[in-house]
């Protein structure tokens, strides 16, 4: 059982304060936990630091990495930027794409795994590269991508 | 000149002899240590650092704030990865030195949100560095105390420029700001802030140990110390080198195994873009400015994919704040897509085009929109034929 | 500051040190372009158009937030900077809907005419034409983000004159757009539908919800009688609306209007008198229950009704408050509640064939008249309403050639107004209203300012505020009053409103009465009046207001003749039973 959105929040607030610089703590903290920021952490993290609803809304939706659409209880962004492109990673996007049977984007319909690409992730000497959730995969090929993904809970 | 692990070296000097030095010497000294070093910020923008610290120094405001810049993200980057890795606490005490130096008393790393395996290895180290009194409070039995938070981005490559990196630390879209002001006199919360680069703070440590002196004499005229390279793409061995300033792309490439080449993209997609025969450049601020990126393209790719990439890049990476970032990239993309799809033919149709990526280096807000054009404007000129000859003016 | 020399275009001219290139070069008689800029808001320093050379820089320079150093040397039309803003105008029209027949603010668009200034006739980077969107529709303010340049004006707006802050830019690079939280639509959200908003928009990204082809439907109707009442600051407005000086234009007002085709010119000074009368007895009965009755629940101070704007802002941000509101209804909804009982009677029509129709210098008054509550004539109290600007475009499709019209008087029964009533359109006008009366009525003497004209509440400063001590000789009934000093404040803007209503929530000050307008220099300044606005055109359009209060017969609500026949035929007595009824209502917490 999952904590609530407002629970998160008045706890991240304890941790990194209730001043202004702590919003983007405050919904890394969401983000995490729930994969996603819904509106109710947004109204109180905006209520935690005093500004308004459209403002916690704005700041988040700068940063690929905050959504406010619930996402899979994995996250797989895969690079698309030069160097892993290079080494085929689009290759692997197909791949597992059709193997999630998703688009870029997309959520699988058991909640299992939302698939992202993501500008350079500072892998290029290992790539092609991913990222799930915080852990770096590197030096794909399609089949093992594929294979990494059918072990993910 | 050549490869000289020095930052990279296997051989580390003692945690905390830098440290212990530099509380020794006056705060003036240290930053005249720095300054005198020459060296320029490791981040790209090249700004001499002893300069930053000496502004910051004298500015008048409490709570002075020290930032490390650890959200490298452009395209083929990850020195700092290794240095945040491996070298934490040559980064750490680099930090301290600086608070030290400037009179502040707080630190924050801004990690990139893709980083967060990274995490646990600093906080590990910053912990060491507080059981041997380096960080904290009181160091090494002075009243000098100072102490280093990390704080995670989210996966905005605009961050890196340093105000928006203070924009977005203060919890807001990560948009640069005007300047002026500039961060040294008002930047974090307004107070006098400098932002530097991880690898600009790991080099600090060897600067006060070995002296300014010893700095200068490594790179080339003034452009000093060693720098190092994140090498990827058609290449044998990929990773990160290290050699001094002033040394020539070729010799880089051929210690990391280069074979074919056809184009090197050299600091990123933002840098600039050389073909085989400009090898012979050299790696500094006045020829071929080193941020941390090279690429190597070998014969077999075609540049416009590399071209439509890089602009797919600063498509979605522009903050979208001001007009010539926001609409210009994309132009320059759609500009792209017509030339491949056969639509622009000629050099008569690119003219404007190339005005406006001259207007975007000249108009746009931050770095970001003014060194986004130059791949555009390399790749077209250097590697795309037209009938009526290469690409460009 | 001291001065420095700098050069501009090759004329070497003395400033003072700081201030921006930009005022430099006003100061020097030399125009640069803006779009992001605006007098009243920060500055963004986004839309590049103000671009300038200034010798040494690697790259140009925004003239709007740099600040000239000693000798700079700034050119303002070099090959590069022409080149700099001609590109940077063509990316904002490519990005922009460009059909200008078909916007609200065609011949009014700052971007419509940086355009004919370059002359841009031909534009490469125009990549395919971006289709209309209306992104949101309010009662009051509508958005079609197809229009947007990305200025952001209106997030500044919103938040710092108005500290409001619902919109704002979502997203990022070439797919930011201004929105609202969780793109709900500015229906959904605190929006006070102010329209201040609309009022600094370059382009015509915002603008009002019209309601002009319904009120041309009621007036082509036969059968219905159609009457019209005009708020005070139009009479300041709609000649710049018309593309005229701004000047105070009843007659001609009321002669192009009638021209149109109402049934009956009548005005909203009327039903501000009246509110005047309520409102003073409601701030004396609550005097009363405090000072002499020790009545604890009754709030102090208490605060004007008549701006919808404030109200909002008050049933969102301070809900705790709203007793602190004046019962009184504004007077848009007073008269229209008088205009389908009184009126009806009067003119011996069926109050069900009677449509009553506002012109408003606001837009919060689109919102207002579709509240539920307000239906106390047994109808909707007010059918329409028009902005000043709706009021404009009407006359020109007409073709009423407004600037050669003769003067005419309004009609009868609500046609009579004050000097007290015109004032209402300023900031601090209510207030100066009320205290002609009030004071009038406690005391039985004319409050001893001179003519009048009670001038510490007047003015354009956000916060301003006055004290009045009674003197010890007191009409009869209210000797309670005697040796008092009344304590009242005058606020404009939102943003000012919220700093003075933190210190009356904390308990921080003992004001007794407060005006509160959600617009920067009140009505005179509102969403729905004439574009552009800024501090030299609210001065002028606040000028014109005193002029015209000067000038009238009357200067005391209680002295307007029709008024006193209203109570002695109709309500007989202020908040007396059928005022009650028909005048007075309730507030609503929000979210």
């Amino acid at each position: 059982m999952s904590r609530k959105p407002e629970d998160i929040v008045s706890a991240a607030v304890v941790k990194h304060g209730s001043g202004r610089e702590a919003v983007m703590g405050i919904l890394t903290d969401v983000n995490r936990e729930l994969g996603y920021i819904p509106e109710e952490a947004i109204k109180a993290a905006a209520k935690a630091v005093d500004v308004s609803n459209a403002e916690i809304y704005s700041v988040l939706s700068f940063y690929s990495f905050f959504s406010t659409e619930p996402r899979g209880r994995n996250i797989v962004r895969l690079c698309n930027t030069i160097s892993c492109e290079m080494n085929g990673s689009s290759d692997i996007l197909d791949a597992i794409e059709k193997e999630l049977d998703i688009k870029t984007g997309e959520t699988t319909a058991d909640g299992r795994i939302t698939l992202e690409t993501t500008s350079c992730i500072g892998l290029c000497d290992e790539s092609p590269a991913m990222l799930i959730n915080d852990t770096p995969h590197t030096r794909l090929t399609p089949e093992e991508a594929c294979k990494i993904l059918a072990g993910l809970e | 000149m050549s490869e000289k692990r020095i930052l990279t070296a296997a051989e580390q000097p003692e945690a905390g002899a830098a440290l212990k030095k530099s509380l020794e010497m006056t705060k003036a000294d240290v930053v005249f240590e720095v300054r005198e070093s020459n060296m320029r910020g490791r981040g790209g923008a090249g700004f001499p650092t002893g300069v930053k610290w000496n502004l910051a120094g004298a500015a008048s405001g409490a709570n002075k704030m020290v930032i490390c810049n650890a959200d490298e993200g452009e395209p083929g980057t990850f020195k700092d990865k290794l240095l945040l890795e491996k070298y934490a606490s040559k980064l750490l005490e680099g930090m301290t030195i600086g608070g030290y130096a400037i009179g502040s008393s707080q630190g924050i790393i801004y990690l990139r949100a893709e980083y967060p395996y990274l995490v646990p290895g600093i906080m590990k180290v910053r912990e060491e560095l507080i059981s041997k009194n380096f960080l904290g409070e009181g160091i090494l039995g002075t009243d000098f105390s100072f102490d280093v938070e990390i704080r995670m981005g989210a996966g905005a490559y605009v961050c890196g420029e340093e105000t928006s990196l203070i924009e977005s630390l203060e919890g807001k879209r990560g948009e640069p700001r005007n300047k002026p002001p500039f961060p040294v006199n008002s930047g974090y919360l307004s107070r006098p802030t400098i932002v530097n680069n991880v690898e600009t703070f790991v080099s600090v440590p060897y600067i006060i140990l070995n002296g300014s002196e010893w700095y200068q004499d490594l790179g080339i005229g003034s452009c000093t110390g060693t720098k190092l390279f994140s090498i990827s793409g058609d290449v044998e061995n990929p990773g990160v080198y290290e050699f001094q300033m002033g040394s020539t792309i070729g010799e880089l490439l051929e210690v990391a195994g280069v074979k074919d080449v056809q184009a090197v993209q050299v600091g990123g997609a933002s840098g600039t873009t050389i073909s085989a025969g400009e090898l012979d450049r050299k790696l500094s601020f006045e020829d071929l400015p080193p941020g941390g990126s090279v690429i190597v393209f070998n014969s077999s790719r075609n540049m416009m994919d590399v071209l439509e990439n890089f602009l797919e890049f600063f498509v979605h990476e522009s903050c979208g704040q001001c007009a010539p970032c926001r609409e210009g990239n994309v132009r320059l993309l759609d500009t792209a897509r017509a030339i491949r799809g056969g639509k622009i033919t000629s050099r008569e149709e690119l003219k404007p085009f190339f005005m406006l990526a001259e207007v975007m280096k000249l108009g746009s807000k931050c770095g970001l929109g003014q060194t986004s054009p130059n791949c555009f404007v390399d790749i077209i000129t250097k590697f795309i034929d037209f009938p009526d000859g290469k690409g460009g003016m | 500051m001291p001065n420095v020399s700098v050069t501009i275009n090759g004329v070497t001219t003395s400033v003072r040190e700081g201030v921006t290139i930009l005022d430099s070069c006003k100061t020097a008689g030399v125009e640069i372009p803006t779009l992001c800029y605006h007098p009243d808001l920060s500055l963004a320093g986004n839309c590049r158009m103000c671009l300038v050379e200034v010798e040494g820089w690697k790259t140009l320079a925004i003239a709007c937030v740099t600040p000239v150093t000693p000798n700079m040397v700034i050119n303002t039309h070099s090959k590069k900077v022409r080149h700099a803003r001609r590109t940077v105008l063509k990316l904002l029209l490519a990005a922009h809907n460009v059909n200008c027949p078909e916007c609200e603010r065609n011949k009014n668009c700052e971007l419509q005419e940086l355009a004919e200034k370059h002359n841009i006739t031909f534009n490469e980077y125009q990549t395919s034409p971006k289709p209309s969107s209306i992104e949101e529709v309010s009662p009051g303010i509508m958005r079609d983000n197809s229009r947007c340049i990305m200025c952001t004006r209106c997030v500044r707006t919103c938040e710092e004159l108005q500290s409001v802050a619902v919109i704002r830019p979502v997203g990022r690079s070439a797919s930011v757009n201004i929105s609202t939280f969780m793109d709900l639509g500015l229906n959904n959200v605190p929006c006070t539908q102010c329209g201040q908003c609309i009022n600094r928009c370059p382009t015509g990204a915002l603008f009002e919800t019209s309601e002009i082809r319904q009120v041309w439907e009621a007036i082509e109707d036969p059968e219905k009688f159609v009457v019209v009442q005009t708020a005070p600051a139009i009479r300041v407005g709609i000649a710049e609306a018309l593309g005229l000086p701004t000047d105070r234009t009843t007659g001609k007002m009321v002669a192009a209007i009638r021209g149109l085709g109402f049934d009956r010119v009548l005005d909203t000074d009327f039903t501000a008198d009246l509110t005047i009368i309520e409102e003073g007895h409601e701030l004396i009965s609550r005097l009363k229950k405090v000072l002499v009755d020790g009545d604890t629940d009754t709030a102090l101070p208490m605060t004007t009704s008549c701006s919808p704007g404030w109200i909002k802002f008050i049933e969102h941000k301070y809900p705790d408050l709203l007793p602190n509101v004046s019962s009184c209804k504004s007077p848009q909804q007073m008269f229209g509640a008088l205009s389908k009982t009184y009126l009806a009677g009067k003119e011996g029509v069926d109050p069900s064939k009677v449509i009553c129709v506002s012109i408003m210098p606001c837009t919060a008054k689109k919102y207002e008249k579709e509240r539920p509550e307000m239906r106390d004539s047994g109808y909707k109290d007010v059918d329409y309403v028009l902005t000043t600007r709706e009021l404009a475009s009407m006359i020109q499709e007409a073709g009423i050639d407004f600037d050669n019209l003769h003067d005419e008087k309004y009609d009868r029964w609500m046609g009579d107004s004050t000097g007290a009533a015109v004032i209402f359109g300023a900031t601090g006008g209510v207030m100066e209203a009320a205290l002609r009366t009030a004071y009038e009525i406690v005391t039985g003497q004319e409050i001893p300012f001179e003519g009048l004209n009670i001038i510490p509440v007047r003015g354009m400063e956000g916060i301003k505020d006055a004290a009045i001590t009674m003197p010890d000789k007191m009409a009869s009934g209210f000797e309670f009053l005697a040796g008092v000093t009344l304590k009242v404040a005058v606020v404009h803007g939102l943003a000012n409103t919220r700093k003075l209503m933190d210190k009356v929530r904390a308990g921080e000050v003992d004001y007794h009465f407060i005006e509160i307008m959600a617009c920067p220099g009140g009505c005179l300044g509102g969403g729905g009046q004439p574009i552009p606005t800024n501090p030299t055109v609210r001065k002028k359009r606040s000028d014109a207001i005193y002029e015209e209060d000067a000038v009238l017969h009357f200067r005391k609500s209680h002295a307007n003749p029709e008024i006193q026949l209203l109570y002695a035929e109709f309500l007989k007595e202020p908040l007396g039973h059928k005022s009650h009824e028909l005048l007075h209502t309730h507030y609503t917490k929000r979210d």
